[in-house]
């Protein structure tokens, strides 16, 4: 088992008291899974991902990343394991703007300490397409192309666990085909397992599991839910 | 690895102009302190040097009796440079004639700083000395031609020595004030004072060795001389030590320019803390993707302080090749313009500088920074996310800290500092909450406005607690600002007070009774214009309240030291006599005399405080034997600055009238009628002339200097003012692209944010123009009543001026800085929000 939730609750304090996000949850994903999390606006679908990363704590209960607990480490070490086994996509990009496509994708790598860095990450933009931008800043990229050295960046290091947070949320129809394309491809090489946050059908369609989130409770969906 | 990606960083934020404020802020820092440092350092030394003119020397060692040689022969191995000048009285015979005169006997070298003037023609144009008078000759001053009947060729008798009168002194460097002591000056070698015979022992010579040379070697030297001199035999002087106007002058400009620097200083260092604030929440983003791709705080911490590092360490390299530059093309152009030299600088002011880039950079980045590596990673699903204020105090005492200590070390002057920074803690303070009061006050007025002014009122408040910080800043800069360009005006305008272009030039002294109504006809047949002619009536203070004074000038004089009495003036006084209080004097204690007929007299306060005399007491005078005992009946406060004559002992009329009396005045001749001077005097021979033209010159051109100095540090404290500003107005661009890409959205017309920003920033601008306005007027109060002397006045202009120049400025650089940002098309702002 590579990730476990076990009574997972989130709540937070709010002018009119206690809100509670995620009501107890409990899901078990394997290694080389591909999970797709579905649900409406504000369903609690983000807070899940930020608690299965290891971004933010739960109020309660546990998530287990290769059965070490992610509420007995601290911060620091939060991010060791964020940075030995998992990747991150975003809807927003979120590259560093000052740096160029090369860099941010040799980031992750970087902040590991892994040597050659730089080779990987030339082989990854070249397998998204961008062998010839690498030297190109972000904010002289379109928005698929943004997303395509997000993609990028998150394979470097080859880590074994990728969220995904609306991977296509902010492209459109047919760059958000390709970007999915790109990104089940490169999941298929390296055997990643992929967690997609997602309002894309056809995205979570391309998932083995599709989790249903509904007001805080997570629900496994048919294969076929729409 | 982190190093790498730090350096990556900051290549590209300097490249994109992420870091210019920051930048010019430590640049600014550092060249307004080192420019400023070793600019008032070498103007200084160079003032000094002018002043030391005064001395004819930078010290002068003095002495009753003669100095031992080897004192002189220690001062040429340290290498400073020495000349006797031995001064006493004596008769002075030509033919039939005699006078008393001041003999100075010099050595090769003298004066070691300023130039002596010599004329061929008695009140001819004098022009430089080289070198002295030969062996057997004598050069002395234009009165004694008229007193001695003299002209050039004749001989003069001194002692057992005869001199034949070759030069008309016409200045000399170290002459001096006083009027009424001096009689006319003869100069002759140093060499031929034993010749004179006149040098016994007991008799009342004064010994001077002028000293001069590097300032490092006079500190030397005066370590070896200090613990070698009696208190009562020597004294030992430099200029600081008189109580010149000039040097009193040169004070003000020194507390001014200190004071002036310590505000730019202070400015500079808001604007790198505003810009490293800046700097940091623009980075939140950055460090929360660090963190997600599992950075460390340590790396993140290391990756931003090397920034910060090579940022200051690059900015404090610049700031110092600038401020080199700059006080080295200011000083050479205050060089040309004044025809002088100024010695080099020290340096210090390179540590100063160096330290204050430093020390600004790195503690104001500290608490941002601190916030920065704190940034939790979920930031980068819930950018609402900042780091938490938990320890908001630790920025308070930080920035607080910070301040006081640059004030401290720039200043080195702990009251001034304290006095400064606690006043402007509340200032800050008091600050604050008169911008909200005032922002929302505006809110109920944008109310009942058109639509671009209640977006913009809407603004303001909305910003409220953003805006009064930023108005705290505008409004210090703006008041700084307002101060630094006051005081100036007011401290040139004090001094131009003192030193009217129509200052008497000429004291005409030992004017005959049977003289006055003559000379006072001439000067107004000849439109000269004069002040009154006061009678002097030469005499001694003899008791007070029936206790004996001490007739000698200093203890070593008495030959008995068991003498008992009072302390006295040491001196024959010049009394004179008035029916009215004299122009430029000022009644500090009792009443000045109407009709009254009884004896009485009044004091000066000065000499009052210094012979503890006190209104009602009975002071005895002996007039060439005869006595009398008057009562004081007021003190008097002289201004000792106007060059017209004052007096210590002013008495009633009635009680000096019969006594024998010689008349003394000052009038103004211009420069072009110098020439007449011969003429016009020639029916009053009697009458002595002192030139006072050299000397106001001289005080003239110092305070040349210091203006120009002024204007120096004002365009210096204006362009940190400036700096603040516009690291304010930039600082508020992230929330204000947020909402204008809202209102675009919406649909709202690009005329309309332009107006609505513009009206924001002007009415931003406008309150914080009056606040500073109001902040100002207290502070000058403070100010000039504490540490200038001046009488404060109220600036009913700087009413108008300040609000308006306040909205101007504040209203141009926001519309500037916003007008890239309204440009923008609104899908390339939402872009570059995301």
């Amino acid at each position: 088992m590579l990730i476990q939730a076990q009574q997972l609750e989130k709540t937070v304090d709010t002018s009119e008291g206690p809100l509670q996000i995620l009501q107890p949850i409990n899901v078990s994903i394997n290694a080389g899974d591909t999970v797709a999390i579905v649900g409406a606006s504000g369903s609690g679908k983000s807070t899940l991902l930020s608690l299965l990363a290891g971004l933010d704590l739960a109020s309660s209960g546990e998530v287990l990343i290769e059965n070490e607990k992610l509420s007995e480490l601290d911060e620091e070490q939060r991010a060791k394991v964020r940075a030995d086994k998992v990747g991150f996509i975003f809807q927003s990009f979120l590259l560093v703007p000052s740096l160029s496509a090369l860099e941010n994708v040799m980031l992750p790598a970087e902040l590991a300490g892994h040597k050659g860095a730089e080779k990987e990450a030339r082989e990854l933009l070249a397998k998204v397409g961008l062998e010839d931008r690498w030297h190109h800043y972000p904010n002289q990229l379109s928005g698929g192309e943004q997303q395509r050295v997000a993609i990028a960046r998150a394979f470097v290091g080859q880590p074994k666990i990728l969220f995904a947070d609306e991977p296509t949320g902010n492209l459109d129809a047919k760059t958000g085909g390709k970007v999915e394309e790109l990104l089940f491809d490169l999941n298929k090489d390296y055997g990643t397992t992929l967690i997609v946050v997602t309002h894309d059908q056809r995205l979570a369609k391309r998932c083995q599991r599709v989790l249903q989130m509904d007001a805080g409770q997570l629900s496994e969906a048919a294969q076929d839910v729409a | 690895m982190w190093h790498k990606i730090s350096f990556r960083l900051l290549k590209q934020e300097l490249r994109r102009g992420e870091l210019t404020i920051m930048a010019l802020a430590i640049i600014l820092s550092v060249t307004a302190v080192l420019s400023l440092s070793i600019f008032s350092d070498r103007l200084q030394a160079g003032l000094t040097e002018r002043s030391s003119e005064f001395l004819a020397a930078d010290r002068v060692l003095s002495s009753r009796r003669d100095i031992p040689a080897d004192w002189l022969e220690q001062a040429g191995q340290m290498n400073l440079k020495t000349a006797w000048k031995v001064v006493f009285n004596s008769m002075a015979f030509a033919d039939e004639n005699m006078t008393l005169v001041d003999v100075k006997a010099v050595s090769d070298g003298y004066p070691l700083r300023g130039e002596l003037e010599i004329a061929d023609q008695p009140f001819g144009e004098g022009y430089v000395a080289k070198g002295l008078p030969a062996e057997g000759e004598a050069w002395v001053a234009s009165q004694l031609f008229q007193a001695l009947q003299l002209d050039i060729g004749d001989s003069i008798e001194v002692g057992d020595s005869s001199f034949k009168v070759t030069k008309v002194v016409t200045y000399e460097p170290d002459v001096g004030f006083s009027v009424f002591t001096d009689s006319p000056n003869v100069i002759i070698r140093h060499s031929q004072l034993e010749e004179t015979g006149l040098i016994q022992p007991g008799s009342r010579v004064r010994f001077n060795v002028l000293m001069a040379g590097e300032s490092s070697a006079i500190n030397a030297y005066e370590d070896w001389l200090l613990p070698r001199l009696n208190d009562d035999t020597h004294s030992w002087r430099s200029i600081e030590d008189g109580d010149s106007p000039l040097s009193r002058s040169l004070n003000r400009a020194e507390r001014f320019m200190m004071l002036a620097s310590l505000l730019g200083v202070v400015l500079a260092a808001t604007a790198v803390a505003v810009a490293a604030q800046r700097y940091c929440q623009r980075n939140y983003d950055v460090v929360a993707i660090f963190k997600t791709l599992g950075a460390s705080r340590q790396q993140i911490r290391r990756i931003f302080m090397l920034h910060l590092l090579l940022l200051t360490a690059a900015s404090v390299a610049v700031g110092m090749a600038l401020g080199w530059a700059i006080q080295y093309v200011v000083i050479e152009w205050v060089a040309q313009k004044l025809d002088a030299t100024l010695p080099q600088a020290g340096w210090q002011p390179y540590v100063l500088a160096g330290a204050t880039g430093v020390i600004s950079a790195v503690m104001f980045t500290l608490y941002p920074l601190f916030r920065l590596v704190s940034i939790p990673p979920l930031r980068v699903l819930h950018r609402q996310l900042t780091a938490g204020n938990a320890v908001r105090w630790l920025q308070w005492v930080l920035s607080g800290g910070t301040i006081y200590a640059l004030l401290v070390i720039y200043s080195q002057q702990w009251w001034l500092s304290t006095a400064l920074f606690a006043g402007g803690a509340v200032a800050a303070v008091l600050l604050l909450g008169l911008g909200r009061l005032f922002i929302s006050a505006s809110r109920k007025a944008g109310m009942q406005a058109g639509s671009s002014w209640r977006l913009a009122m809407a603004g303001l408040q909305r910003r409220a607690a953003a805006n009064s910080l930023q108005m705290l800043s505008f409004s210090t800069a703006i008041m700084l600002l307002l101060i630094v360009i006051v005081l100036r005006n007011d401290l040139l305008e004090d001094w131009k007070r003192q030193l009217p272009a129509d200052a008497p030039n000429y004291f005409a002294i030992n004017i005959a009774q049977d003289n006055v109504d003559d000379l006072q006809n001439m000067f107004e047949r000849e439109d000269i214009p004069s002040t009154d002619l006061y009678p002097i009536v030469p005499g001694r203070l003899t008791h007070i309240n029936g206790e004996k004074l001490l007739d000698e000038v200093t203890k070593e004089d008495r030959d008995d030291d068991e003498a008992e009495g009072r302390e006295g003036v040491g001196r024959e006084l010049s009394l004179t006599w008035r029916d009215t209080l004299p122009p430029n004097n000022e009644l500090t204690a009792g009443e000045w005399w109407g009709e009254d007929a009884k004896p009485q007299v009044s004091v000066e306060l000065n000499v009052s405080e210094r012979l503890d005399i006190k209104v009602g007491d009975e002071l005895r005078f002996n007039l060439g034997g005869e006595e009398f005992t008057v009562p004081v009946t007021s003190l008097r406060k002289a201004d000792w600055n106007t060059l017209q004559p004052n007096f210590y002992m002013i008495f009633n009329t009635s009680t000096l009238e019969d006594f024998p009396a010689t008349y003394i005045t000052s009038f103004r001749l211009d420069e072009n009628r110098k020439s007449e001077l011969y003429e016009l005097f020639k029916p009053f021979p009697q009458t002595s002339l002192i030139d006072l033209d050299a000397m106001i010159n001289q005080i003239r051109e110092v305070i040349g200097q210091v203006s120009l100095a002024i204007v120096f540090v004002l365009v210096l404290v204006i362009i940190a003012g400036a700096l603040v500003l516009v690291a304010q107005v930039q600082a508020s661009m992230e929330e204000r692209q947020k909402e204008l890409v809202i209102l675009r959205t919406l649909g709202a017309p690009g005329k309309l944010l332009s107006r609505s920003i513009t009206y924001e920033f002007l009415v931003l601008g406008a309150i914080s123009g009056l606040i500073a306005t109001l902040a100002m007027e207290i502070s000058l109060f403070i100010l000039q009543n504490q540490v200038f002397n001046m009488a404060p006045v109220l600036h009913w202009k700087l009413w108008i001026v300040g609000p308006l120049f306040g909205a101007l400025v504040v209203a141009v650089l926001g519309r500037l800085s916003c007008y890239r940002l309204i440009q923008r098309n609104t899908a390339q702002l939402i872009r570059k929000l995301a």
